[in-house]
């Protein structure tokens, strides 16, 4: 009788180096992120803006709830298809962890199929029928689609938080509720949450301010700014306090194999952890961002960095919470360079026709009879 | 095998048929829809025509919000249902095909973000600009069904893989290029079934000709397809094609499929030329939705008859649908599987509760209990038994001769077959043979299912298994040892007195 429950690796084996795909989860994982965090904050973001604002057309709050689900219309499609590479990656490197944990969280794990897509045609409701523009309506679908992208992202943390804890999976098949009583669910949910919130209010910020330096709607785009950079400032600040809450509820053996995994683990904690105070001493430095283009560029230069960062530790602290039921047990390699090579040369081929198409659509405007 | 296992009283491969038949619909009209929408632009472009131009449009829109949306969750969702019920087999295909998935990645990607660019700048950017997104759209969409098509036709056609486990042996297998004509086809049926609900709203005195045109692509679409069907067919190996084809198919059920199939695109076939092509002016949201149907019977027809001369495996010839890996059959006959799967060892000592570990973990890919393929109506009962001896109802005691003996008695007939069975006073006098009788009849038909392991084994490699003369084609072998094999047979016994081990609150195992 065997009283492990981990299952064995897949026979098939790796189809490259190890390294190679964990660099690949990892980089694809941090692209997913810019759209999660978008469609994630920003869209809980509308629905505070939308409900302060009372709906209303001339209220700043409002108009930045419905650029906000203009651009999430869009953003949610690219926040699910970004997400497919990590999750085939995901799947190739921890199948073990990851199908068993699914599995014991089944029926909610399946139900992020269900929030998603309501979550999105609520967010297209909201677009089409509830513009502030068009009468003040949707707030119901915006506030619905916030809600099911929550439920979305706490389904992720729970899942995350079973597929690196195989040591509870025997308890678990008879209770899969209880990794909600883990100490480090909420604080987790809310580190996401946060830096959704955060991510979007400063993109937010970023653009009035821009559009505000342009001269277009000075006041509006500059109420809107000063208003989104508020968040900017209060998410951050409780993002430092959740991260250290985070860090403290580490496992033991998981903050040892932090702190003594050399410069591998500790440069990018640190940065992370110095980018996070960085950030927060930007963002206080000023309640005028239109009056400080710059101070808000490099906010959301360093915001970027600090989440391409805390994907690498992210990442790693899987590795370390695993790393007691990975020894020893190396897959085998069966590399197929010619077939890497060609996803390579596709993928800068592809991003570059992504790149070159955008390009030429902002450079050819048109309207009335020469517009498409 | 060695997972945990999801109970779902609807059966994972209803779960997966009400995830993966929307999704392929919509992902066929995907590519399609954006082929046929471009077309359309640069015809509209060139002759300046209005109403053309207008059929693209608000076709993008229906592109994005059925495609973009509900095409990449439920594409997504695919990968989720198939983690849930079948980790193994899924795994296997991942660890198998990830650069290709990876490359598809790449071309879905350009997809996507050339759906949205599309819809987003009508009337805001110029006409050539418009028509490049458009046909970049195509070429990611084309892309996709490239990829996807070498790694789908690949599980059911692995060819030269088989003996050599390289990638592009495996891609560029027997059904590809027949595959990709054949779903080409199909994707110009799925894209003018959608696209006719949006000409219905053109005006009055465009309708007939945007109809119209519509048709002869619908018309197309139908004659692609089936001279891909027919070329898919004809390169199946003979051991794939006489399951369903011949005077005899080995499994008539698949031989009705295919006659199902061709007959609705003899339908879309009729109702385009009629109703779109002949007569436009009868089209209306009545017979777009009939042509709709029929489209849609045709392509679940053959996703059906496909999966259906696939089983019992996930990769033919390689690895089965639960997760069996053909080359892991005799060492799990030798060892057991509770020594492999932490999972099963939980069931213990007991035999009921180990033979129900069994069964979720070989069988329950397939079989439910009482929902889709029930196992317990699929099992012989005590009262069935009791019939045939008893002999009282005529007709009752040959159906159940011919359902639950004739397979393994082909020479026996009925009522030699009840002269075998104990009499009616000697049942009266120990009612506890007829339990016996039923659990011998389930260990027999294990240790036939066992036995198929050997063929399974014995077949050479590189080549495709012929599953027709097995004792079941549809199943895959049962594999552990003999005190899991009784184990088994006792907790399918349990099954007709209703009285099998109770699930633990969820569902779980306990």
């Amino acid at each position: 009788m065997n009283p492990n429950l981990i299952p064995s690796l897949d026979a098939a084996g790796l189809p490259g180096p190890p390294d190679l795909f964990h660099v690949l989860l990892v980089f694809t994982f941090f692209l997913h992120l810019l759209f999660m965090n978008l469609t994630l904050g920003g869209t809980l973001l509308a629905a505070v803006a939308h409900h302060l604002g009372g709906g209303r057309g001339g209220d700043h709050r409002a108009v930045l709830a419905a650029r906000l689900m203009a651009i999430n219309t869009y953003g949610i499609s690219l926040t699910i298809s970004t997400g497919v590479a990590p999750l085939l990656f995901i799947q190739l490197l921890y199948q073990q962890y990851f199908y068993s944990a699914t599995i014991l969280l089944a029926w909610v794990w399946l139900s992020l199929l269900a929030l998603l897509t309501l979550g999105y045609y609520a967010a297209y409701l909201y677009k089409f029928r509830g513009l502030p523009a068009r009468g003040g309506g949707g707030g119901l679908w915006l506030a619905a689609s916030a809600l099911m992208f929550l439920l979305v992202a706490a389904i992720h943390v729970a899942v995350h938080l079973v597929s690196v804890q195989p040591e509870r999976w025997a308890g678990l098949a008879d209770g899969a509720w209880s990794v909600l009583a883990d100490p480090s669910y909420l604080p987790r949910l809310l580190h996401f949450v946060l830096a959704g919130l955060g991510f979007a209010a400063l993109v937010a910020t970023w653009w009035a301010v821009r559009r505000a330096r342009e001269g277009v709607e000075v006041e509006l785009n500059t109420a809107i700014a000063a208003w989104a950079w508020r968040w900017v400032l209060w998410t951050t600040l409780l993002q430092v306090v959740d991260g250290f809450v985070l860090l403290f509820l580490l496992p033991q053996a998981v903050m040892r194999g932090l702190m003594l995994g050399g410069a591998a683990t500790l440069v990018p904690l640190a940065l992370a952890i110095l980018l996070g105070l960085g950030l927060l001493m930007m963002v206080a430095r000023t309640t005028d961002p239109v009056g400080q283009p710059a101070l808000v560029g490099g906010t959301l230069a360093a915001m970027l960095l600090a989440i391409a960062v805390m994907s690498i530790t992210r990442h790693q602290l899987r590795a370390l919470y695993l790393a007691p039921f990975t020894a020893g047990a190396e897959p085998t390699v069966v590399p197929q360079w010619g077939n890497f090579l060609l996803f390579a040369v596709l993928l800068v081929a592809g991003l570059a026709t992504v790149a070159l198409m955008l390009r030429r659509v902002l450079a050819s405007p048109a309207s009335g009879a020469e517009a498409a | 095998m060695d997972y945990p296992i999801w109970d779902v009283a609807l059966g994972g491969g209803m779960l997966m048929a009400i995830v993966a038949i929307p999704h392929v619909i919509v992902a066929h009209f995907a590519i399609g829809g954006g082929l046929l929408i471009a077309v359309t632009e640069t015809l509209a472009v060139r002759r300046s025509d209005f109403e053309l131009r207008e059929l693209a449009r608000r076709s993008s829109l229906m592109l994005i919000l059925v495609s973009t949306v509900f095409g990449a969750i439920s594409g997504v969702g695919i990968w989720v249902v198939a983690g849930l019920i079948s980790p193994a087999a899924i795994s296997a295909l991942i660890h198998t095909y990830v650069w290709g998935w990876a490359i598809e990645w790449v071309f879905f990607i350009l997809e996507i973000v050339a759906a949205l660019v599309y819809y987003a700048t009508w009337d805001r950017i110029s006409k050539p600009a418009h028509l490049l997104v458009g046909w970049l759209y195509v070429v990611g969409a084309v892309m996709s069904l490239v990829v996807i098509n070498g790694i789908i036709t690949f599980m059911l056609t692995p060819g030269e893989w088989l003996a050599s486990g390289a990638f592009w042996d495996g891609f560029f297998n027997p059904t590809f290029w027949p595959s990709l004509v054949l779903r080409t086809g199909i994707a110009l049926m799925m894209a003018t079934a959608f696209m006719v609900f949006v000409a219905l709203r053109a005006s009055a005195e465009c309708r007939e000709a945007l109809l119209r045109y519509l048709g002869w692509w619908l018309v197309a679409g139908c004659v692609v397809a089936y001279a891909g069907y027919r070329w898919w067919e004809a390169v199946l190996p003979d051991t794939v094609r006489n399951l369903f084809r011949g005077a005899e198919p080995a499994l008539a059920q698949l031989a009705a499929t295919r006659s199902f199939a061709l007959w609705s695109l003899t339908g879309a076939l009729l109702l385009g030329l009629l109703v779109l092509v002949l007569a436009p002016r009868l089209a209306r949201v009545a017979t777009a939705a009939g042509l709709a149907l029929a489209a849609f019977a045709f392509f679940g027809g053959y996703e059906r008859l496909r999966e259906g001369v696939r089983k019992p495996f996930l990769i033919h010839s390689h690895l089965f649908s639960n997760g069996l890996l053909v080359s892991a059959i005799p060492a799990l006959n030798e060892s057991g599987l509770a020594v492999r799967s932490g999972w099963v060892a939980r069931g213990g000592e007991d035999e009921a509760q180990l033979g129900r570990a069994l069964f979720r973990a070989q069988c329950s890919s397939c079989h439910t209990l009482d929902g889709y393929q029930s196992i317990r109506r699929a099992l012989p009962s005590r009262a069935d038994l009791s019939a045939l001896a008893a002999a009282e109802d005529a007709a009752q005691a040959m159906r159940v001769f011919r359902s639950e003996c004739a397979a393994c008695h082909p020479g026996v007939g009925a009522e030699e077959m009840r002269g075998m069975l104990p009499s009616t006073d000697e049942l009266r006098q120990d009612p506890e043979m007829i339990a016996d009788l039923n659990h011998g009849m389930i260990t027999a038909t294990l240790l036939e299912l066992r036995d198929m392991g050997e063929a399974f084994t014995a077949a050479p490699r590189g080549a495709m298994v012929n599953t027709a003369p097995l004792f079941s084609p549809y199943m895959p072998p049962f594999v552990g040892s003999d005190d899991e094999l009784e184990a088994l047979a006792v907790y399918l016994a349990s099954l007709d007195r209703g009285d099998e081990p109770k699930p633990t609150r969820n569902g779980k195992l306990s």
